[in-house]
């Protein structure tokens, strides 16, 4: 008995160093490289430092002066816009797309499938490259054909503008992502059992109502899901707009997003411990919009059973 | 199907497929234009109606670059720094991911696992700093390792292979492999990697492509113009030479070529990676 006793705890002591031995290699490459930054990044908050000369303590003045700057009062605001609008326009695009590929395409669904997704493999900078090309001021296409459609050779600066650059990038993201939104979308219609549709159709719902009343809120959960995706990536843009705006932020900073504030004050002006406070204000409205997600999401299952 | 026909939503439906083909075309013109500019002189690309199909100026345009820099040391960076990174990648998050979902007892299971699956929220810019700052003190700086080592720990990574192991690795196999008397780490390599083929193959066109793209981080880190990465050559390339767009459109379509070509053989694992990482 005591020998066997001894056999099964010796088991269990090989199988948990098994587990240990699995997990180590990314344990540790995890600890060293993200761990131990992030908490150094906290620390960071707290102080003034350039990279060079000695940290200095300040509490939480880091933090009160980035809220004071109006850089970054106006890069809040446009993340914000920028967030919401390639959210919105991404989803809804994305999601009349699926259900018009899933039910009324007649043939090629297949082909849909496919093309929507190849922006995707385009990085957003060289996105952001290709776009700047054809929005050029000089000679860009877009310029072209509004010369030859009002007669009169255009040599708008839709770039430079205030109000145009905003839009641009949210194309940026729109045209990118709408694709990968829809591959998810179509996953989840497969889901919907088809009989619930001939029902509809038999008692005679028009296709707008089917979609309004039976696809959309069997689909909330999906569409819940691509929200926070938008959202987390959102919340953090930096590759198009930097790159749109060739790392200036635009006209006014009209595009500076907060990812662009943060890069802008630590590698621009060297400032390490504010960049760190705006990267804890961004991580917070990570954490806010998770927690806003989780909260529906309960919800959404507490309705569902 | 023939049922089909005689139903009046047909004529809607073939409406719906010539507005969709449509849309399509809008979708993928930015990159045919790309194609079409890359071969055509800079005078050309003024014209209106622009240009349709490609010109004969390839070879001016690629001795245009050719001019400012190397046209290939980019993709040859970029290639150096994505293949190490995406092997270490998807074998690292195997064995971590199979390790969560065997040893399910192990003390500490729980809240590692935990933590692996919180870091999914983690933003990113979070580390960026202090981790240029890490970079710099152990003298990594315009190097590639910071783009090879560091990111083979992924979070996401983890999950995914924790997620596809729990589901395509019967439980019954490792009570097998365990009265054949095989170690844990052994039954991973001999038994579990094999069986896990589809799903390795997924998470590495998938992590190809997002280290192809990747702009922020190797901006951050390299400084030197002959390390650039694809992003960043084209980056420089689009601002030093913007007023030779049939240039930069040829480079930018020399920097998308592999990322087509590994869609093109693998698209079905990039599709499937994109399916898994949603909720079910």
């Amino acid at each position: 008995m005591a020998a066997g006793r001894q056999a099964g705890k010796l088991d269990h002591l090989r199988r948990d160093r098994a587990f240990y031995l699995a997990i180590a290699p990314f344990l540790l490459i995890f600890l060293v490289f993200s761990v131990f930054p992030v908490l150094f990044s906290f620390y960071l908050g707290f102080n003034q430092w350039d990279g060079f000369s000695d940290a200095k303590w300040v509490g939480l003045e880091n933090y009160i002066r980035a809220l004071r700057d109006p850089v970054f009062q106006k890069a809040i605001g446009n993340t914000v816009y920028l967030w919401f609008w390639s959210s919105v326009v991404t989803i809804a695009l994305a999601l009349g797309l699926a259900v018009l590929i899933n039910e009324h395409v007649a043939f090629g669904k297949s082909y849909f499938r496919m093309v929507f997704l190849l922006p995707l493999l385009v990085a957003p900078a060289i996105a952001a490259i290709v776009l700047r090309l054809f929005f050029s001021s000089n000679g860009g296409l877009v310029n072209l054909l509004v010369g030859a459609v009002s007669g009169t050779p255009s040599y708008f600066d839709w770039l430079g503008s205030e109000f145009w650059i905003k839009p641009l990038v949210a194309l940026l993201v729109v045209w990118r992502w709408t694709g990968w939104y829809i591959i998810i979308f179509m996953a989840a219609l497969q889901s919907i059992p088809r009989d619930i549709y001939e029902a509809a159709r038999m008692d005679g719902v028009s296709r707008w109502g089917i979609f309004l009343r039976i696809t959309v809120p069997l689909l909330l959960p999906a569409i819940a899901f691509a929200a926070i995706t938008a959202t987390l990536g959102g919340l953090q843009m930096f590759d198009e707009p930097y790159v749109l705006t060739q790392g200036l932020g635009g006209t006014n900073n009209a595009a500076t997003t907060l990812g662009m504030y943060l890069f802008a004050t630590a590698f621009t002006q060297l400032n390490f411990g504010v960049g760190s406070a705006v990267s804890w204000y961004i991580f917070a409205a990570v954490v806010i919009m998770t927690l806003l997600y989780r909260a529906g999401q309960r919800r959404l299952q507490g309705a569902a059973s | 199907m023939s049922r089909r026909t005689y139903q009046p939503g047909r004529c809607f439906d073939i409406g719906v497929t010539i507005g969709l083909f449509l849309l399509s075309v809008l979708f993928i013109l930015p990159l045919y234009w790309t194609a079409v500019f890359a071969t055509r002189s800079l005078n050309e690309t003024f014209q209106f109606p622009p240009p349709l199909w490609f010109g004969s100026h390839l070879v001016q345009n690629y001795q245009s670059i050719a001019a400012v820099f190397p046209p290939f040391r980019p993709i040859i960076n970029s290639l150096i720094i994505a293949l190490p990174k995406t092997i270490g990648l998807v074998l690292v998050s195997a064995l971590a991911g199979y390790g969560f979902s065997r040893y399910v007892r192990a003390p500490g299971h729980k809240a590692l696992l935990a933590v692996t699956f919180a870091t999914l929220f983690f933003p990113p810019s979070l580390a960026l700093i202090p981790f240029f700052l890490q970079m710099n003190a152990i003298g990594w700086l315009n190097t590639f390792w910071p783009l090879i080592l560091p990111p083979i720990a992924s979070g996401f990574g983890v999950v995914w292979m924790y997620t596809y192991i729990g589901s395509t690795v019967p439980k019954e196999l490792y009570e097998a492999a365990e009265i054949d008397g095989a170690g844990g780490i052994g039954t991973f390599f001999h038994i579990v990697l094999p069986i896990i083929r589809p799903g390795l193959a997924a998470l590495a066109v998938w992590t190809l492509i997002g280290t192809w793209n990747d702009f922020q981080i190797p901006l951050v880190v390299l400084g030197d113009g002959s390390k650039f990465t694809v992003p960043l050559a084209l980056t420089t390339l689009s601002t030093t030479h913007y007023s030779d767009m049939p240039a930069v459109m040829l480079a930018t379509l020399m920097g998308l070529v592999p990322v087509f070509v590994l869609f093109a053989l693998l698209s079905r694992q990039f599709i499937a990676g994109l399916t898994s990482g949603s909720v079910k």
